[in-house]
């Protein structure tokens, strides 16, 4: 057992180490090309701890970096690799904001569950899409996702211009959800929408599923040879459409939280790529969980703070772009182990 | 022994660590210019990480080769092909999406200029290559399109051009169907008479007695003996391969001949989307406590049938009986819960999951049965790991431990994961295929142990095998197989290796009943 926990330990060392040796790395280029070095190194990393309001700012940018992340791990460890992260989390954006404004009347927890509800169901319904023309027509997952995202994008375009649109505002906004809708802040953390809280919660949660149940035995051995699967009598096919719905719900359920609790309205502009972020920290988190909630705050840490730095120095933002592929490149590097060829 | 001269291969105290554990302790070996000379040894005994080390692939703690009466210090395989030492794998490499020619002349493609690869002069040089050693091999052929035998003979035909003296072949056989053995028994033959010098590892006996001069056998790394073939029995290299007399296991309750069948197929027929037929209107029935051997030649549909009776294919006509009931219609779930149990053919394909734990592994659909799921769905973990290791314990399964990913185990220990895993339903028919396929004297000796306890003790077993001596060692009828046809079902007390080695031929369409 002592050999196990060790063993653990040192493969969550791994990303540790990656990610110091990207922040040397990064400092040494900002080196060369600020005026300020410490001050823009200082912005990146601390700057979201300066205030409230900033750390709001951070915790908001967290959230939908856990949740499509979570969506990630589970269809991933089903075998099937969703892309399709960034359409799901529009429609559930989309779908939350229509159903919001539909229903301007309802009590308060009804109109905010209904909106939540049919975030969580639009994106669970484009997920599912995908992982039905999967197991039922052979359809190439990541073709099938990367497509919807198209189709997702381009759809909730022409909804925030035409149905939804505020005749009043400024860009492709729709029409304000009615506050009786909206999602409650963080106490004492103004800005703050409380679906970080309900992300961070669900990391352990989504843990518990895939490791401590028959169910989530049952996925990751579809997801690590289907063959094996089948013969001890897992229904595949219909596993893989569970856990692609379920990841699809979970990028809605981002989209309808930063609707109701965030934005309180639906911009098409939303998301600086959340999806592709949310699908690089679950890899970065070797598909875990809980390593999750590590590159996830990492990530929104840097994505956040890259902003203060570029107002406070000459060092742009797309230093963050530079960081990220850095870092990919550290965690694919493996140390040889020569001596471990067998008998 | 000849002079020292004549030997082509002297290994002087060779030794060998992988961390903590001794693959091999001073081992000497000598091997005579243009001899055949066999490696045995059980898995793990050392045999692979001795060749390996002939080979160039690893290099020794401590101890000295000589080749030709030199010392030579390999840093690489190429370096080894440059002395003259040729190792075609277990695994072969080869690149699946090239020619044979290409293939052959990997690395060293003739060239124009230096630059262009000379496409002419590479097909020329392979098919001179093929017509010299009278390899029957298409030189444009894609490797992808050819069978495992052909392959191997690609591959040794890779170390011949090397120029190669000295050919290791590492377990050549163990991928092989039985006329395909043939064929490389005839071609290692061909090659010593063409001078080549051949070190054949393998742990069958059968084979070692037929193709050697010399034998060597290897046990927990150290070398046990090096005798010549001749006057040598095949108890006598299982003696010292297991360093133990073998105790072959035996049913104890025969079985009650005139029961209702337990498992039936009746007219199965399967056919491929083309509309070739896999199976062809298959009738087989299983009694109480009685094990069916399916005899054939592999892929004359013994993969199909096992696979139909699983559930795991789906058949076009016919049905399947379990218990008297009809279970064709039923998934694979369901016939598991109706008390069939399987073990597949390969156990890295179907049989288990190599990433995953051998807990995971083990427990696959147990988890209700064995109530290891509480409240919540929940895995109940204490009793996950008392069961599992009260399993592996009861199982024998060396080296595992629960947490441990099962493809860490060896062959033998991985096969037993699968086999607990199944019998520990206490299943009312068992399917399984290949039981023993790449495992060593003493797992062989386990499996079968196993399945004939099995059958003791109430369970219908389909066995199917291309091992005519398993298949013999354990039936109590046997059924052949040909082009997914039952072409006989003999009574084993009445058949013998002839009259089923002509039916697997096809030349017989039935013979008794």
């Amino acid at each position: 057992m002592r050999r196990t926990f060790l063993s653990r330990l040192a493969s969550a060392l791994g990303p540790v180490w990656a990610v110091a040796a990207v922040l040397v790395v990064g400092f040494l280029i900002v080196l060369a090309i600020s005026t300020d070095p410490v001050l823009a190194y200082r912005d990146l990393l601390f700057a979201n701890f300066h205030s409230a309001s900033n750390f709001a700012l951070f915790l908001n940018r967290l959230m939908p970096l856990l949740l499509i992340g979570l969506g990630v791990i589970l269809s991933f460890r089903a075998g099937v690799f969703n892309v399709g992260a960034e359409g799901q989390l529009y429609l559930g954006a989309v779908a939350a904001t229509a159903a919001a404004l539909a229903l301007p009347d309802l009590p308060r927890p009804i109109g905010l569950c209904a909106a939540l509800v049919s975030g969580m169901a639009a994106g669970g319904i484009y997920g599912w899409i995908p992982g039905a023309l999967k197991v039922r027509l052979g359809v190439n997952e990541v073709v099938g996702t990367l497509m919807l995202n198209f189709i997702a994008l381009l759809l909730t375009e022409y909804l925030v211009t035409h149905p939804l649109r505020d005749p009043v505002a400024y860009g492709a906004v729709s029409r304000v959800i009615p506050s009786s809708a909206w999602l409650a802040e963080i106490p004492d953390l103004p800005g703050a929408t409380s679906g970080t809280i309900v992300a961070v919660l669900l990391a352990p949660i989504i843990w518990l599923v895939l490791f401590r149940t028959e169910w989530g035995a049952q996925l990751r051995a579809a997801g690590s040879n289907l063959r094996f699967a089948e013969t001890v009598g897992v229904d595949a096919g219909r596993l893989i459409m569970v856990a692609m719905a379920i990841s699809g719900g979970l990028a809605g359920l981002a989209g309808a939280f930063y609707a109701l609790g965030i934005g309180h309205r639906f911009e098409q502009n939303f998301s600086p790529a959340f999806g592709l972020v949310g699908l690089t920290v679950a890899l970065l988190a070797r598909l875990h969980p809980i390593g999750l909630l590590a590159t996830a705050a990492f990530y929104a840490l840097i994505l956040n703070g890259a902003a203060y730095m570029q107002i406070d120095t000459d060092v742009p933002r797309s230093l963050v772009g530079l960081l990220t592929g850095l870092l990919v490149l550290m965690m694919t590097v493996r140390p040889r182990r020569s001596a471990l060829a067998g008998t | 022994m000849s002079a020292e001269r004549d030997l082509l291969l002297k290994l002087q105290g060779v030794s060998k660590r992988f961390g903590e554990k001794a693959a091999l302790a001073n081992v000497d070996l000598s091997v005579q210019s243009g001899e055949v000379h066999v490696i045995c040894g059980e898995n793990g005994a050392g045999k692979s990480t001795l060749m390996n080390i002939v080979a160039g692939i690893l290099r020794p703690d401590e101890g000295e080769i000589l080749i030709n009466g030199r010392p030579v210090h390999f840093s690489d395989p190429i370096d080894a092909a440059g002395a003259g030492v040729g190792m075609v794998h277990q695994h072969f490499k080869l690149v699946p999406s090239m020619s044979v020619a290409e293939n052959l002349y990997l690395n060293r493609q003739p060239r124009h200029w230096r630059v262009f690869s000379d496409r002419a002069a590479m097909r020329a040089g392979a098919e001179a290559l093929i017509r010299r050693y009278r390899f029957e091999l298409d030189p444009d052929a894609e490797i992808a399109r050819l069978s495992v035998g052909q392959r191997q003979r690609v591959e040794i035909l890779k170390a011949l051009g090397f120029n190669a003296r000295l050919l290791i072949l590492d377990e050549p056989t163990a991928v092989l169907t039985p006329p395909e053995v043939a064929e490389l028994l005839m071609i290692i033959s061909q090659l010593k008479i063409a001078g080549r010098t051949i070190l054949f590892i393998t742990h069958k006996l059968g084979e070692a007695k037929t193709i050697a001069d010399t034998i060597t056998v290897l046990r927990d790394g150290e070398r046990v003996s090096t005798r010549p073939s001749r006057g040598l029995s095949e108890a006598d290299i299982a003696l010292d391969m297991v360093g133990r007399e073998m105790r072959p296991p035996h049913r104890n309750i025969p079985p009650r001949a005139g029961d209702r069948p337990v498992l039936a197929l009746s007219g199965v027929t399967m056919t491929t989307a083309l509309g070739r037929r896999l199976l062809d209107k298959t009738s087989l029935s299983i009694a109480f406590g009685e094990i069916l051997g399916v005899a054939g030649v592999d892929g004359n549909g013994q993969t199909e049938l096992t696979e139909a009776a699983a559930g795991l294919a789906q058949i076009q006509s016919g049905a399947i009986l379990l218990a008297g009931r009809d279970v064709t219609k039923l998934s694979v779930r369901a016939r598991r819960n109706a008390g069939l149990s399987f073990i597949p053919e390969d156990r890295l394909d179907r049989g288990l999951s190599a990433t995953m734990t051998v807990s995971e592994n083990l427990c696959a659909d147990l988890y209700r049965r064995k109530r290891l799921v509480g409240p919540g769905g929940l895995l109940r973990g204490a009793a996950v790991s008392a069961f599992v290791s009260a399993t592996i314990r009861r199982f024998d399964v060396r080296g595992a431990t629960p947490s441990l990913p099962v493809g860490q185990l060896s062959g033998g220990n991985m096969q037993k994961i699968v086999i607990a895993r199944e019998m520990e339903k206490q299943p009312i028919a068992l399917v399984v295929a290949q039981p023993t396929r790449g495992l060593d004297i003493g797992a062989t000796e386990f499996v079968h142990g196993q399945i004939l306890a099995a059958a003791d003790a109430g369970c219908a077993i389909l066995l199917v095998s291309s091992e005519l001596s398993e298949i013999f060692a354990l039936s109590d009828r046997i059924a052949v197989m040909f082009r997914g046809r039952v072409v006989g079902v003999v009574d084993r007390a009445v058949a013998t290796e002839e009259s089923i080695g002509l039916m697997m031929s096809g030349a017989v369409v039935e013979a008794g009943a």
